[in-house]
């Protein structure tokens, strides 16, 4: 099965909840998904398209349209194809259901999405800050308007 | 983890400074008796923040940003990076300039291995060992110290090339070194299967099966000792891999003694690697020609779009997502290394093991902390 082939197969199965989907070369396909579908799309992708290497799964803050991206790039040990999967979340309230239970190793990379760009992950099992310290909550750090001062780790030392 | 404690059980921290640790992370461990009941791996001692130091560098100082996430690693970050930039830009890269990076990352490989391999032997008590590595790595740091002025942090890398030629008479250099090295990997092989002590602690431990591992989404030496052929350098060829003949290195147990097998074989196969590039090197440019990014440009503005890089790092799977909105700074870069799902395998690795078994599972995964904290 080609690229062209995967997006298509996944696109007619939801459809409505996979658009813009895209054939960047024979080893690059992007997508975007409608944040509701996303646990049932990354179960397809696992099961029926052997994707099931998830590479990395992070952010991508847009003040300017008010919105949070989050992207998953998922590899696969069978074929070289790389899905890039983009689920598209209002600012002021981010909010997407955990692919925990598809795939594994999500776990790390929502807790560091969460505490980085405060994207709430729905049914995580283990939702708490992972790199950053608990003061640190609610700073959101890598989003674009992010000052950096006052600094809330060094207390009165700065 | 439950931090109740039952009876005759109760909580060890290990780190985030230990001998055992290969760089500052926590490893909670609940012990029953000398057996683990649970464990926790706590992150972030040294956090730099360098997917947000990027947002605010301009592309080519950037390059020097990322030679800090590992050191182990410093040139195969450099390629992902600078690999991305060169797609969004369509940079194409000048063969001798290709060849020269494909040498330079197989010989971080080659030193990578050497103390990975030597730090893990003193883990589980082989002390001698380490000093064996490091005399070796020594060679091979001179060798590149020789080409890029630098042995930890090198800045290397251009956009379309490479800062520096090979010197002269590199090729002697490297076949006088590659003698004495492949002497002392035989010797090494030798050790590791003839020492009953070592083999009575690292056979049959910390097994992980093909199915776990990529479900727990590790890459590099720790799966390719299970059996599976996963090579980024094969799977997605970058620069000359393809011209280039080599085989992945797979071993079936899955366990500790695997893992270290599969680094050993690795290192012959850079060997093998390095002397092709330089019998096969063309001689031309090190940058492209007619194009505004070379040697001497410190500003430049990337095309907008979005774009996923990876390479084959040491320990794994290395990738770069960046997304670029016209401007001379990268608007948003992800960096994903191949270290982090395997430190988040720690905990489901060492349920029912004894306490010294520890030391040698973990060990034997090559972490690298400063690259999962970044």
């Amino acid at each position: 099965m080609d690229a062209k082939a995967m997006i298509d197969s996944l696109s007619d199965q939801f459809k409505g909840g996979i658009y813009d989907t895209n054939v960047e070369s024979n080893i690059r396909i992007t997508a975007k998904v409608k944040p509701e579908n996303i646990k049932d799309v990354c179960r397809y992708l696992k099961d029926k398209l052997s994707f099931g290497h998830l590479c990395c799964e992070f952010g991508v803050d847009y003040p300017d349209r008010n919105e949070i991206e989050v992207i998953y790039v998922i590899g696969s040990y069978e074929h070289p194809v790389v899905l890039t999967l983009k689920a598209i979340l209002p600012r002021n309230n981010p909010e997407i259901e955990s692919v925990v239970p598809v795939y594994w190793n999500a776990n790390w990379y929502e807790r560091e999405t969460y505490e980085l760009f405060g994207v709430k992950y729905l049914n995580h099992p283990d939702l708490r800050p992972l790199v950053l310290p608990q003061e640190m909550l609610g700073e959101w750090p890598l989003r674009k308007d992010y000052k950096g001062f006052p600094n809330k780790t060094a207390k009165n030392l700065v | 983890m439950d931090n109740t404690v039952g009876p005759s059980e109760m909580i060890i921290h290990l780190g985030p400074q230990h001998p055992m640790m290969p760089g500052p992370f926590r490893l909670n461990v609940k012990l029953r008796g000398e057996t683990v009941v649970d464990s926790e791996v706590e992150m972030g001692w040294i956090h730099k923040g360098i997917e947000k130091i990027l947002e605010n560098k301009t592309y080519l100082q950037g390059i020097t940003i990322v030679d800090r996430i590992c050191y182990l690693a410093a040139l195969t970050n450099e390629e992902a990076y600078v690999g991305c930039v060169e797609k969004l830009a369509g940079i194409e890269v000048p063969e001798r300039a290709q060849y020269i990076r494909v040498i330079m990352e197989e010989l971080f490989r080659i030193q990578s291995h050497l103390l990975g391999m030597g730090e893990y032997a003193s883990f589980v008590g082989f002390v001698s060992m380490f000093m064996y590595t490091i005399k070796e790595r020594e060679d091979v740091m001179t060798l590149i110290d020789s080409v890029t002025g630098a042995r930890i942090t090198h800045s290397f890398l251009r956009f379309g090339g490479v800062r520096d030629d090979l010197p002269e008479g590199f090729k002697d250099d490297v076949k006088r070194v590659f003698t004495n090295l492949r002497k002392a990997i035989d010797s090494y092989e030798e050790l590791f299967s003839t020492d009953s002590i070592y083999k009575a602690r690292t056979v049959g431990i910390g097994v992980l099966t093909p199915e776990v591992a990529k479900d727990i989404g590790v890459s590099g030496p720790p799966l390719r000792a299970t059996g599976v052929p996963f090579d980024i350098r094969k799977d997605e060829p970058y620069l000359v891999y393809e011209d280039l003949d080599f085989k992945v290195c797979t071993q079936t147990a899955g366990d500790v003694f695997a893992r270290v097998q599969v680094r050993l074989d690795e290192m012959r196969e850079s060997m093998y690697i390095i002397e092709q590039c330089l019998d096969q090197i063309p001689q031309g440019p090190l940058f492209p020609e007619d194009t505004p990014y070379g040697r001497r440009t410190p500003v430049m503005r990337v095309p907008e779009g979005e774009v996923f890089h990876r390479v084959e790092d040491p320990r794994g799977e290395m990738g770069f997502y960046m997304v670029s909105d016209g401007s001379d700074k990268p608007y948003r870069v992800k960096i994903r290394g191949p270290v982090y799902p395997t430190l988040q395998a720690l905990p489901p690795l060492l349920k029912g093991v004894p306490l010294a078994d520890i030391v040698a599972i973990a060990g034997s995964m090559d972490t690298c902390t400063s690259e999962v904290d970044r």
